[in-house]
């Protein structure tokens, strides 16, 4: 595989930039694998990289219904943080950190992850509070976390609305200083582009029509490109989760929703880092191209369609006004939407299930960008292990039963409720 | 934004009405004995499928009024709309 | 040099108002009714900006939506924008115009420095990368790729204008007002329809302005004046010019801009900048026509390059000249409308077409008044940095793929025409699938999902006669569906060029050792060769392609380079454009102000605000307020220089000492009658409620189905059928949902209704030892005496006149009752209540006080209740009826829940018996451990305990049943505090509960 790095940049600018390899084949689906990977977003493609980098499984293939990093590893709002309050969700990250710091060089792609941070506002002592509970937790864990007051966080925003004329006036907030942002559409490829050259097919336009079980153990599957024996099938499919679990007879404690996001015009930078309002569902960054990236609430019923209603968006840009009115004065470029799968306590689920050879990496909710390294991981290693390792181990299918919930967020079983 | 048709009020902008997800579930009768495995899926599991949805939507600002609402989840077509005791096919 | 360029006597503009502008700290002259782009070009203004990623030098391209280059910063009225569009920013007197993106000036830019090493910016080069070493990446290439990126500048100025929201409904939309939306709005509204006619531009008319054409006799321009006026004067009609519709949304909600202001030199005070409308519509009609799309060809970016039919528009409706020496290059019949237009004001043009020699009724006349004409001849480049002078163009060769002979001819613009891309965003947006027409090249509406169908250039249709026949039958039909009537508006007669095929020439080649670039997305520099690299690397899906190239993503999102772009993928990959595909369109159409979509929701209108009847006597009295969701709640009652925390200690002490008072309104109440309400409360709540007696309050708690707690709170039983429940503030909504959820759809048996009366009462909490003394002189006929009103007793009685409720019920844990009269009588209750009190020493108290007085006695509230705790965890279990069933108890048995050493709520005293414990601390053993430190529970609540004086805290803690005694720190790393605390009783004052008994 050829090196990406600026000598290579030079050298092949002198061939007119004819002689680059290809960043992956488009190889046609053999008749057996290892492993079968179904999705080729960020989940599936860094997870088939794991299998074949640290558990050395490459026969494997990834089918991917459209093209790799289609879904919503290419419709995030590209945000990287561990500040969880609970120990499962925040180890769980917080290890996917340390991944993240070092991915640009391990994948020889530049992904462009900047520790630019988030700030968590808050507008009430019981906010205040609140995160000062998630912060200190996090402080426990080994993980970065700030309080800042009001006067800390004028210094770092100041262009946020400080006047008396406001409704919900900003008390202070909790700040992540090691998180940060990447860009999204480079994590698929980085990880496409290195799983292919490890041996592992990754198979476009490919759809799963049906799965081979018999014996209650996993025999293969069926596509739109034919028939593929495999033992193992890892699920990598977040949006999707519930149409090809309803192929499998399964039932999973997941809804399905639309998240929207838009940005602005591209202008000079104004933000650095990545703020989230708490007086409503608003939060902003930057990108590199000088885009506002905004996001916050789900429409709020189920959903399949990668588009959403104006009023969410209206919605949403109400309390990016409410927290920095300069806002007002530009112009909302694009919006689009993605579909989440919205687990029934806000945590994901990384798990084995009860078909043997058939595992399942899904519930992200709007939170699986971040993840996408720890994921991959942890679901290598539990497919080829056939055993989840201690980092996923609260993120088991049955805890909804058993009541070991994961809800960072206290809302419970609504899962339109954001 | 959507437009529903309350069986009660008629035809009203989505920002009058909560949402209320899967129609289908059933709560277990009370003072009846409960396997774990029904009782879980009645709080966790949840039909959620790839075209049309028969779901609750509440008239909150309107009559207050839960109803059921049949809607593809791909187009957010709606075909019908009934009250709690019409049944949707 | 003084408008050189404008034509005597062309043109729509008003030239008897002069209006003075900016660009570039130099001043120049205009007319109203001009752009900032024709009065620029006007004044042979070409140069306005650079480019994005290589920093060349761009001037205008087309003459409205289409511009991909012309994107100023604007200062006007105190305000600055950025990225504003200057083929669509209406010119007004005073405004200060700027390029972006370059420095020192568009003239000299450094950045240009990039477009010399360009070859080393192939698409996707910074994936490539900047990746050595690690930490440079965020340290010194990002912030400097950073500061290079971006366009104009934010003011991070508060934007001081107005902006509204209009919501409309409509039998029919028609969005543009072209030949098919004037002919469709028309025949519509003719037939009893209720009809929106939006238009984007100032002027109506669409192309009407500019083409040759005659309807009725009369010329394009004159008859879509007489078809507006008419429009306007009919009664079930809007007409809208300076609106655009740029999203469609689900069941026909169809979402416009106005710009009400923006175009006025002396707006009104109260006139709004912009304006959104929501419009519903049954049936819309997408008249939106048609992009002209350009051909490519080498340094095809070159300021002085212009869209032909832009061009045209700038000689018909600006009168202005974009060039004396204009090469048109062609594929098709419509430049030589513009190259007709240059002749008849007096300029040569010379007009190169790819195609064969050929004869059509538009080459005829232009070969008849002498134009020369060039056939199989395309530009290979223009020549020119900072404008075109020369192009250098060749004979194509029979297979055009190459050329026969090169020259360099003289001109100074070069108007160009690619053919047309119809405008199929709205379409596309509502759900329709499109299709490639193979006659246009060109995607165009196919099966309808929603109620919309397109009619005109945007449905790919390009005769005038076509489409005036289209418009007039689909008007009449869709509204012959809705109104029923039957009044059809026959098609007039209509004239127009008739026009031959167009030929697929769509990209000059280069030739043999020529390196030019070939722009295909102006914006974002994404040239020929930069698809070339995606499509080798294996980025072939054309979504990839886009990302990788960033083709099409920049803030015109393609409208010129889209389809070029993927006829390019289509020719590389040895596809055509259909199995390619296209990207998706997503609105908005053209970018919105962030403004106009949230209208007047800002500031202290964010979000409704919710007083009380009492709050102006608050207000008076030195009240702090704190947020309470909608609410204003008073927080603490300032005397002097008091701080909060002394304040609160004050009011807390009072209460314990004397007697307080509190605005308890915020809580929420709901109405319970009928004769299932006993059995409805005893499903919805965990303890037995069948034999409350009339007369009585009762504490309850809900849960939800899984198990966790979900509100609590008392009710009372007002007679035999009617219950008045009250919740806390937070959860009041929720209650109510929740309890129609289970009477309409778990229980419809159950003969009972609720509703929400939180408005309707007002209510006071008196509390305190004194507090029965109070209620005594308050109610000098009722016998309020501890036998007579026990502890969760509940009276009615007269309060000088005014009906009032008396509960007596406890949050402080002193002796307390709670009065309720109708709102508006609540300021009137308060105030008598104070001046009563005054002998007692009453004194109100905030939540500050009322969280001190209910965290020193143990009762939970929102920190403990948090969405994550069952009964058990906040010591609630005792409320669990074990004889009957209720929501959620099937859920307690979970594995979880019933651990040995299952979480419960402690109290915590210092050792020290000073330090406060800050909330959301955690306990831990040992303060010194290695990270991760285990944590045993967390801080949930503090307070200042005006009873003991010291500090003291409510936790929620592992395994909390067996930790009173223990000794643990209660850290806050974030605060770097690690106190040493006692685990206690959560019931630090009055374990017994007699005072509120007393």
């Amino acid at each position: 595989m050829q090196k990406y790095s600026i000598f290579s940049l030079i050298k092949n600018a002198f061939s007119n930039h004819e002689k680059w390899d290809l960043a992956w084949k488009d190889p046609s689906p053999k008749k057996e694998y290892d492993v079968v990977i179904i999705g080729g977003g960020g989940h599936g493609l860094a997870t088939a990289y794991y299998l074949a980098k640290e558990h050395k499984i490459t026969n494997v293939a990834i089918i991917e219904k459209g093209w790799i990093g289609g879904g919503n590893i290419g419709r995030n709002t590209t945000i990287i943080r561990s500040n969880f309050m609970y120990d499962d969700n925040a180890r769980f990250n917080e290890f996917g950190m340390n991944l993240w710091r070092n991915m640009s060089q391990e994948l020889n792609f530049n992904v462009m992850f900047s520790p630019r941070g988030i700030i968590n506002l808050a507008h009430s002592d019981a906010q205040m509070n609140a995160y000062a509970r998630r912060g200190n937790s996090m402080r426990l864990n080994g993980i970065d976390a700030v309080l800042l007051n009001r006067e800390e966080i004028k210094k770092i925003i100041p262009m946020a609305d400080f006047s008396e004329d406001v409704r919900y006036p900003i008390f202070g907030g909790l700040a992540q200083p090691s998180a940060g942002t990447a860009r999204h559409d480079a994590v698929a490829w980085g990880y496409a582009r290195q799983a292919d050259s490890m041996g592992v097919d990754i198979i476009q336009n490919c759809e799963v029509t049906g799965f081979d079980v018999s014996g209650g153990k996993i025999q293969g599957v069926r596509t739109s490109r034919g028939d593929i024996k495999t033992k193992k099938i890892g699920l990598c499919v977040a949006g999707s989760t519930n149409v090809l679990a309803e192929k499998l007879n399964i039932t999973l404690p997941i809804e399905t929703h639309l998240l929207q996001a838009c940005v602005s015009e591209p202008v000079k930078p104004v933000l650095d880092g990545v703020v989230t309002f708490g007086a409503g569902h608003f939060y902003i960054s930057q990108s590199d191209k000088g885009e506002m990236v905004m996001g916050g609430d789900l429409d709020g019923y189920n959903s399949y369609a990668q588009k959403g209603n104006l009023p969410t968006i209206q919605h949403v840009l109400t309390g990016g006004i409410a927290l920095f009115p300069f806002l007002s004065r530009l112009k909302m470029l694009r919006t689009w939407g993605g579909i989440m799968d919205m687990s029934m306590d806000g945590s994901p689920i990384i798990d084995k299930t009860h078909i043997d050879g058939l595992y399942l990496n899904c519930g992200w909710c709007y939170g699986g960008f971040k993840s996408v390294p720890s994921s991959g991981w942890t679901f290598a290693h539990t497919i080829a292990q056939d055993r989840v390792h201690e980092l996923n181990e609260g993120f088991s299918l049955n805890r909804f039963a058993k009541g070991y919930l994961l809800d960072e967020k206290g809302l419970g079983t609504k899962t339109w409720i954001s | 934004m959507l437009n529903i048709n309350c069986p009660y009020c008629g035809d009203r902008s989505q920002k009058e009405f909560a949402y209320g997800g899967d129609a289908t579930v059933k709560r277990p009768e009370l003072n009846k004995e409960v396997s774990d495995e029904k009782w879980n899926e009645f709080i966790y599991l949840r039909k959620s499928p790839r075209g049309k949805h028969i779901e609750l939507w509440h008239h909150i600002a309107g009559c207050r009024q839960w109803f059921k609402v049949q809607r593809d989840t791909v187009t957010h077509e709606i075909f019908k709309t009934a009250k709690m005791n019409e049944e949707i096919k | 040099m003084s408008q050189s360029y404008r034509l005597k006597n062309e043109g729509l503009i008003n030239r008897n108002k002069e209006i003075i502008f900016k660009f570039n700290g130099k001043k120049y002259k205009g007319y109203e009714g001009d752009t900032l782009a024709s009065a620029l070009l006007a004044n042979g203004v070409h140069l306005v900006g650079r480019s994005f990623k290589y920093h060349r030098p761009r001037g205008f391209f087309g003459a409205g939506v289409d511009e991909p280059n012309a994107k100023l910063q604007i200062q006007l009225n105190g305000h600055s924008e950025p990225n504003v569009n200057a083929t669509e920013f209406e010119l007004v007197e005073g405004v200060e115009a700027s390029s972006q993106n370059c420095w020192p000036s568009v003239e000299f830019d450094i950045g240009a420095v990039n477009n010399f090493l360009n070859r080393f910016f192939p698409a996707g080069f910074y994936y490539k990368t900047f990746m050595w070493p690690k930490s440079f990446w965020y340290k010194i290439y990002e912030p400097f790729i950073r500061k290079a990126a971006g366009l104009g500048i934010a003011s991070v100025e508060k934007d001081k204008e107005r902006y509204e929201h209009k919501y409309e409904y409509c039998d029919l939309l028609v969005t543009g007002s072209g030949p098919a939306g004037l002919s469709s709005a028309y025949s519509a509204a003719k037939n009893g329809a209720k009809v929106i006619l939006a238009e984007d531009k100032p002027r109506f008319g669409g192309s009407l302005l500019t083409d040759d054409v005659t309807i009725d006799n009369l010329s394009g321009k004159d008859w879509a004046d007489k078809i507006i006026t008419e429009l306007k004067e009919m009664p079930n009609v809007i007409v809208k010019n300076r609106s655009q519709v740029f999203g469609y949304y689900d069941h026909n909600m169809m979402v416009m801009f106005e710009r009400t202001g923006d175009h006025l030199n002396d707006k009104p005070k109260y006139t709004p900048r912009q304006r959104l409308w929501y419009v519903r519509a049954k049936e819309v009609l997408l008249s939106t026509g048609s992009i002209e799309r350009p051909i490519v060809f080498g340094n095809n970016d070159t300021p002085g390059v212009f869209l032909s039919a832009a061009a045209k528009e700038y000689i018909k409706v600006y009168g202005v000249l974009v060039g004396k020496k204009p090469l048109i290059f062609t594929n098709n019949d419509s430049a030589y409308e513009t190259a007709l237009e240059f002749k008849k004001q007096g300029i040569e043009p010379i007009i190169l077409d790819t195609r064969e020699e050929q004869s059509s009724e538009l080459i005829n006349s232009a070969k008849n008044q002498n134009i020369q004409i060039k056939f199989c001849h395309a530009v290979i480049a223009a020549n020119g940095y900072k404008k075109v002078r020369s192009a250098q163009i060749g004979k194509l060769n029979k297979e055009k793929t190459g050329f026969e002979n090169i020259q360099t001819i003289e001109c100074d613009c070069i108007c160009v025409s690619g053919f047309w891309t119809p405008t199929v965003h709205l379409a596309s947006q509502s759900g329709n699938k499109l299709k490639f027409n193979d006659d246009i090249d060109a995607f165009i509406p196919d099966k309808s999902k929603q109620n919309e169908k397109s009619v005109g250039a945007s449905n790919g249709t390009f005769t005038l006669k076509k489409t005036l026949e289209d418009g007039f039958k689909t008007g009449f039909e869709v509204s012959k569906n809705i109104t029923n009537n039957n009044i059809s508006t026959s098609t007039p007669n209509s004239n127009e060029t008739k026009k031959s095929v167009h030929d697929k020439f769509w990209c000059s080649p280069l030739p043999n050792g020529k390196n030019y670039k070939r722009f295909v997305d102006f914006q974002n520099d994404v040239a020929v060769s930069d698809i070339e690299v995606a499509l080798r690397e294996g980025y072939r899906s054309i979504e990839h392609v886009k990302r990788y190239t960033t083709l099409g993503m920049a803030t015109d999102q393609g409208r010129t380079s889209n389809l070029n772009g993927l006829q390019l993928v289509a020719n590389v990959e040895k596809k055509i454009v259909p199995q390619v595909g296209h990207t998706t369109f997503r609105p908005p159409f053209t970018p919105i102000t962030i403004g106009t979509i949230v209208g007047r929701e800002i500031d202290m209108e964010y979000m409704p605000t919710r007083k009380t009847p009492m709050h102006t006597w608050h207000e008076k009295n030195n009240a702090v307020f704190v947020d309470a969701g909608a609410w204003k709640r008073p927080r603490y009652y300032k005397q002097g220089n008091e701080s909060l925390f002394e304040a609160s200690k004050r009011e807390a002490k009072n209460v314990r000492d004397h007697v307080g008072i509190c605005d308890v309104t915020t809580l929420g109440k709901i109405d319970i009658k009928g004769p299932d309400s006993a059995e409805f409360l005893n499903r919805v709540y965990t303890n037995a409620w069948l034999k409350l007696p009339i007369g009585k309050a009762r504490y309850g708690v809900m849960l939800r189905e899984d198990g966790i707690v979900m509100d609590d709170g008392t009710t009372t039983r007002i007679s035999e059928n009617h219950y008045h429940m009250t919740t806390t503030t937070a959860q009041a909504a929720n209650v109510l949902s929740h309890l129609e959820y289970y009477l309409q759809i778990v229980w419809p048996e159950l003969n009972v209704n609720v509703i929400s009366t939180t408005e309707q009462w007002a209510g006071a909490a008196l509390a305190g030892p004194k507090s029965r003394d109070v209620l005594a002189k308050l109610f000098p006929n009722l016998d309020v005496t501890n036998e007579s009103l026990p502890f969760m007793g509940y009276m009615e009685g007269d309060l000088f006149g005014v009906k009032a409720r008396i509960f007596r019920i406890s949050f402080s844990g002193e002796l307390a009752y709670e009065i309720n009269v109708e709102s508006d009588y609540g300021l009137y209750m308060w105030e008598k209540m104070i001046e009563i009190g005054k002998e007692f020493n009453i004194q109100p108290y905030g939540t500050e006080a009322l969280s001190t007085l209910r965290i020193e006695m143990g009762h939970v509230a929102g920190p403990e209740l948090d969405g994550r705790t069952i009964p058990y965890d906040v010591s609630l279990e005792g409320l669990l009826s074990k004889k009957k069933d209720f929501i959620g108890k099937r859920s307690l048995q979970k594995e979880a829940f019933n651990k040995n050493d299952r979480q419960k709520i402690v109290g915590l005293v210092p050792t020290d018996k000073k330090s406060s414990i800050p909330e959301g601390s955690h306990l831990v053993l040992d303060k010194n451990a290695k990270l991760p430190n285990p944590k045993l529970g967390h801080v949930s609540s503090s307070c200042w305990s005006v009873e003991n004086n010291n500090p003291f805290s409510l936790a929620i803690v592992k395994d909390g049943k067996n930790m009173i005694g223990k000794k643990l720190f209660a850290v806050s790393p974030l605060k770097n505090t690690a106190i040493e605390v006692e685990i206690i009783s959560s019931h630090y004052v009055d374990h017994e509960g007699k005072r509120v008994r007393s």
